[in-house]
């Protein structure tokens, strides 16, 4: 496992990414070395300025091997700092950081759901399925309130994986969240009968993934987006309710910046 | 002697009988219950690392949500989640015995035993060096019973004092009008040193859902908003004991760690601000060693230099 670390990196692009949101791509000075989908990091300005403590963001994908993108939708100060940084000046970041997705093997079918901004941590999980000559193997739900949040669509349907698109407003895809689209493709039996299915969104998607698939004895993963305040297990401030008899044990809280952010869903309690 | 040993020496400090490479500690709570978080430093930086409260018995914590921001700082209220002494004996403390940095327990408690039973858990340790009292938690029931009495300050630190041999610190609170009585209290209990101090009971809301922004209500705030506030503790404590002052309360900086030291502190703690820069410390490290040569001073010239106005 790559250890984590401190460094800065310059800001290479951000590409806007429909109403709210943007690619940031950072150039780092030496090569990142091995990530894990799932895994993140913790940026910051580097001169200081902007909010006490950093933000927490997935990795999105990797440009080159000294280049990574992330997916920022600004939702307060901290993210607009960011998107505010000029081309060139530095950021700070911590790498990578957290515990990411336990990818099936590629025989095995894999079904990730996301919704909004909760697409991020899965392109590099479809990249790796599809280098590992899984993509066949591959669905993937993506969902949101209407099309210009369906961030970065192009990216997933490029990819030679079964990518569904559902919209809440009816505007692209599939007329429903995500879970409804889910919910159909189990009842069309699109999905392999032994697949692993992943899930990041919002809470209540997650909560409605966690019912699903629990009913229906799945094996699944969730990625976590929680207020964190160091990102490297120092704080104690990201506790995430654990199940007292899965895998994590009795403690009643799990460290969703070193536990998680990915847990298996029969780990914790959402 | 290369040069470098020459810097090394130059930032090297006593607090009582341990003698640190550097005036940098981490402050308790901001740097986790064991060493993993150390691989962000070059361990020549860091003076001692500072451990987690650990309390006799396991504590789930507060409720969610635990931390807030604000402009100068944040708030918080962990509720010293720990898994107790027994684990932390059996599962965290063999590995300190292997760091190359000396080791501050930091020992809570509800009742004067339980910080006795700490004291003498951490006593028997090999790999604890110092035992610091956290005699000032704002985020427990009754935490703060300790901090306001300062006779109740003293029977604990008594108490402790008489079951250890280690340098025993005594970590003061700033919710009080003045730390003056507390600090001395400490040192004519036997303690070792000071930390001055700990979070400023607080409170954030927000007026849109009408709710505290923590999940407990009241918290404790921290960063470089209450720096001004700690060095006022930091000046008064240190002209009122002979005992060493260790600072805690916002710095940031090579330029913060230096002021505190001037007003009486011979190490400082750093918090909140390594959060964001987890190598914080050793950022520091390199700038306290660049700031000294450029100003051609040493550490032990400047503890306590502070000219105070004559009126």
């Amino acid at each position: 496992m790559n250890e984590a670390r401190c460094t800065q990196a310059k800001v290479f692009g951000k590409t806007p990414c429909g109403p709210d949101a943007f690619l940031l791509e950072l150039e780092f000075s030496a090569e990142i070395g091995q990530i894990d989908p799932g895994q993140f990091v913790m940026l910051s300005l580097a001169d200081g300025q902007g909010p006490v403590l950093a933000r927490p963001f997935s990795f999105y994908g990797q440009t080159a091997p000294d280049r990574l993108t992330f997916l920022i939708q600004v939702l307060g100060i901290g993210t607009q700092v960011l998107q505010d940084c000029p081309l060139e000046e530095f950021i700070q970041v911590t790498l990578p950081l957290g515990t990411g997705f336990a990818l099936p093997d590629a025989n095995r079918p894999l079904v990730m759901i996301a919704g909004g901004v909760g697409s991020a941590p899965f392109l590099l999980c479809a990249e790796q399925r599809v280098q590992q000559g899984a993509g066949d193997q591959t669905f993937f739900i993506f969902g949101a309130r209407s099309e210009n949040r369906l961030y970065d669509k192009q990216a997933f349907a490029s990819l030679a994986m079964h990518s569904r698109f559902a919209t809440d407003d009816g505007s692209f895809g599939f007329s429903g969240n995500v879970i409804a689209c889910l919910e159909n493709g189990l009842q069309e039996e699109t999905f392999p009968e032994n697949a692993v299915y992943f899930a990041c969104g919002p809470e209540p998607l997650l909560k409605a993934f966690a019912r699903l698939v629990q009913a229906k004895g799945f094996e699944a993963q969730v990625s976590l987006e929680t207020y964190m305040g160091c990102g490297f297990g120092a704080c104690n401030a990201c506790p995430t309710a654990t199940n007292p008899n899965g895998p994590l044990g009795a403690w009643p809280w799990a460290k969703t910046c070193q536990d998680g952010p990915v847990f298996s869903l029969d780990s914790i309690q959402l | 002697m290369g040069a470098q040993s020459i810097f090394v020496m130059t930032l090297s400090t006593t607090i009582g009988s341990l003698s640190l490479h550097t005036p940098l500690l981490t402050g308790s709570g901001t740097f986790g219950h064991d060493a993993s978080a150390l691989s962000f430093l070059n361990p020549d930086d860091l003076g001692a690392l500072v451990l987690k409260t650990v309390t006799p018995q396991p504590r789930p914590g507060n409720p969610n949500p635990r931390m807030a921001e604000y402009e100068g700082g944040i708030l918080n209220s962990i509720g010293l989640e720990n898994r107790g002494l027994h684990y932390w004996r059996d599962k965290v403390a063999p590995e300190l015995a292997q760091i190359a940095v000396p080791v501050i327990a930091n020992a809570g408690g509800h009742t004067l035993e339980e910080y006795v039973e700490m004291t003498i858990a951490f006593s028997e340790m090999e790999g604890v060096e110092g035992i610091e009292l956290n005699l000032s938690c704002p985020n427990v029931e009754g935490g703060t019973r300790f901090a306001t009495d300062p006779i109740a300050l003293a029977q604990v630190v008594a108490a402790c004092r008489v079951v250890t041999e280690k340098p025993l610190w005594a970590k003061l609170s700033p919710n009080v009008e003045s730390i003056v009585p507390f600090a001395q209290a400490a040192e004519q209990a036997g303690a070792d040193a000071l930390t001055v101090s700990n979070t400023f009971l607080g409170l954030l809301v927000d007026w849109r859902t009408r709710q505290p922004q923590l999940g407990r209500g009241f918290g404790g705030v921290s960063g470089s908003g209450i720096r001004p506030l700690a060095l006022r503790f930091v000046y008064e404590s240190a002209q009122a004991v002979e005992i060493p002052i260790v600072a805690s309360g916002g710095a940031a900086s090579a330029k913060d760690v230096l002021d505190f030291m001037v007003a009486g502190a011979s190490a400082v703690q750093i918090g909140t601000a390594a959060f964001r820069t987890p190598d914080l410390l050793s950022k520091i490290a390199q700038d306290l060693r660049a700031l000294l040569k450029e100003d051609g001073s040493t550490i032990q010239t400047l503890i306590g230099s502070l000219e105070w106005p004559s009126l």
